[in-house]
């Protein structure tokens, strides 16, 4: 198993990536309690907000990053101010609705923008940045156990961690925190104890997308980008909180990090003619929604269902 | 003129797709989005079994009745176990499965390149590669299957339907039960979308998995939410607004670039055609939510 090596450092890779959209995600569903279909596009938007940012010509990298943080500000807006929150009282099907026309929306626009072909997205300032477009890689280990590791792919890996700590100690350990727990597990009491719901909502979703945005960046980096990229990294993080639980953010990570080595196991073991094809890595993302829906619906982490 | 036989061709065929789609989502309530899948899962069996042997139309449309009545029993028995949010997520992951399949299984589907060179039927000495022809066939399919589905509408599985999808608790205490009520639904609107994937592969004697992405069922929600869910005559007259508005847009002079160069004044690049389509749909979509919000999907309330 000379490839072992390789494996485990790609399933983190990939886990990283999916964990920062993952939490993004869970985040905004726990203080809204809205499936937000949206959120791969606002991940794709944020890395077409960077691909806008870097070709504008003498642009400091620091203005850069504003223009992406306030380019995701605007998004916010409209997908809590228009999308979800006047909708959201009526019905329940109505934010999937309308979530579902914001995504189609934002895929249209930024297709209309930037076009439908694959962009790379090359970012002058990054670390480890060559003129040829990738980074350089870094050798781990040696002999048998030959693993490549770029310096991109080792920043996912722990910026990825640093800010899922993050996220962790103010959720589990300050009185903001305290706060959106409270919104999140009792909304009524909460409110009625003087929180106020909407400023809080309104932190907590820019700060999840955010980091959706980075998460976005980082593929950009790792990949390329494509207006459609956003569906398939929506059904990603569907597929990892549904694999750790609804709700949790906990479950969310851990879920994302268990999804990116289901994927990269199941294709990267040699089993001679049984060995599937690499094209087939998506749909074990969504066997694994099928699997855990009809197993265990509340996920590894949940609690049990909430019932309508 | 052909033009507009090709047009009235594929109303027939949205006409289909999205009645049958009302059953589900206008009668029940429930938020199918593999609906696409079953029109692929037709489209598909039309091209991989019946092309072959150029075997006329009724046993294409009897294999993809078969298939897509199969696939509706296994979405439903796996899906119907859960509710709103996750029954949502469930039938996307099915349709998200559906196209992945299409894409990868490269032996079987040909992958994304499609099936080239689908045959047209042959009917009563009349050979439907005459597009009036194949117009006549398709509005005479389409026809029955809107009679069928106003039937449907009129009678009393219709209110059960109503009832599980309005007043689920309500209809539990009546004693309907909601999976079988919901897979028998199920059963109808995927056989009727396999018949339109069938119509759907012989109009365009070429079919891709690009042509049955999530882009697509947006179309169809559109349909059915602009013409009120659970509306016979509703979403048929959206159907007709939904594919001619952007089909207009091909003749209008309108600004379409988002920045205002004086060659973004004309009528709208080919290139662009589908993102404006798309748009437009999400814009439409999304004002018919707004502005109905009150009524489109009313809470249940027990008073």
């Amino acid at each position: 198993m000379a490839i072992l090596p390789q494996l485990l450092i790609n399933s983190l890779i990939t886990g990283s990536l999916y964990a920062l959209a993952a939490a993004g995600f869970a985040l905004g569903f726990r203080v809204l309690g809205v499936l937000n279909f949206a959120h791969g596009h606002l991940m794709m938007v944020g890395a077409y907000a960077m691909l806008a940012a870097i070709a504008i010509p003498g642009l400091a990298p620091i203005l850069q990053i504003a223009l992406v943080i306030a380019t995701m500000i605007v998004v916010t807006w409209i997908l809590l101010d228009i999308v979800v929150l006047p909708l959201a009282r009526y019905s329940p099907l109505l934010p999937f609705v309308s979530t579902l026309a914001l995504a189609m929306a934002l895929e249209a626009t930024v297709a209309m923008s930037f076009g439908v072909n694959v962009r790379s997205l090359n970012i002058s300032w990054w670390p480890g940045h060559s003129n040829t477009g990738g980074s350089q890689s870094i050798e781990l280990l040696g002999g048998d156990f030959m693993a490549y590791i770029t310096q991109t792919q080792i920043i996912i890996i722990f910026s990825a961690l640093a800010i899922l700590v993050g996220v962790a100690l103010i959720l589990g350990s300050t009185s903001i925190g305290r706060a959106v727990r409270a919104l999140a597990s009792a909304p009524l009491a909460a409110q009625s104890l003087g929180l106020a719901r909407n400023k809080i909502i309104w932190g907590v979703v820019l700060v999840g997308n955010l980091i959706t945005a980075y998460a976005g960046i980082l593929v950009g980096l790792e990949t390329n980008l494509q207006p459609t990229m956003g569906q398939a990294f929506m059904i990603k993080a569907f597929a990892a909180i549904i694999l750790g639980g609804m709700g949790s953010v906990w479950g969310a990570v851990l879920g994302s990090y268990l999804l990116g080595f289901i994927e990269n196991f199941a294709i990267g073991i040699d089993i001679g003619e049984y060995s599937l094809p690499a094209g087939y890595k998506d749909a074990f993302a969504y066997s694994v929604i099928l699997i855990m829906l009809l197993v265990r619906p509340q996920g590894l982490l949940g609690r049990k269902m909430r019932s309508e | 003129m052909p033009y507009f036989i090709h047009i009235a061709t594929v109303l027939c065929i949205y006409a289909i797709l999205a009645q049958s789609l009302n059953v589900i989502l206008g009668l029940g309530r429930a938020l199918n989005l593999a609906h696409v899948a079953s029109f692929a899962l037709g489209a598909y069996s039309m091209a991989l079994w019946a092309s072959p042997t150029n075997s006329g139309i009724v046993i294409p449309m009897l294999i993809s009745i078969g298939v897509c009545g199969t696939f509706s029993l296994i979405l439903g028995w796996i899906s119907l176990r859960l509710t709103s949010d996750y029954f949502a997520i469930g039938t996307l992951a099915f349709a998200a499965l559906i196209s992945a399949l299409l894409i990868n299984w490269r032996s079987f589907t040909n992958g994304v390149l499609g099936i080239p060179g689908i045959p047209r039927p042959t009917i009563f000495g009349y050979d439907t590669n005459n597009e009036v022809f194949f117009l006549i066939l398709c509005a005479a399919v389409s026809l029955i299957i809107q009679i069928l589905i106003w039937l449907v509408f009129r009678s009393g599985f219709a209110r059960q339907l109503r009832a599980v999808g309005e007043r689920p608790t309500s209809a539990a205490a009546m004693g309907i039960d909601r999976r079988a009520v919901l897979s028998a639904a199920f059963a109808l609107s995927s056989c009727a979308a396999g018949i339109a994937g069938v119509l759907f592969a012989m109009l365009l004697s070429y079919i891709d998995p690009s042509s049955f992405m999530l882009a697509e069922m947006i179309v169809l929600f559109t349909m059915v939410v602009v013409g009120r869910p659970g509306s016979f005559w509703g979403c048929l007259g959206a159907v007709l607004v939904v594919v001619l508005i952007p089909e207009a847009l091909r003749f209008l002079k309108v600004p379409y670039c988002l920045d205002p160069l004086p060659s973004c004044f004309e009528p709208i690049a080919s290139s662009v055609l589908g993102q404006v389509r798309q748009l437009l749909n999400a814009l439409m979509l999304f004002a018919v939510v707004w502005l109905g919000r009150r009524q489109l999907f009313p809470k249940e309330r027990i008073c």
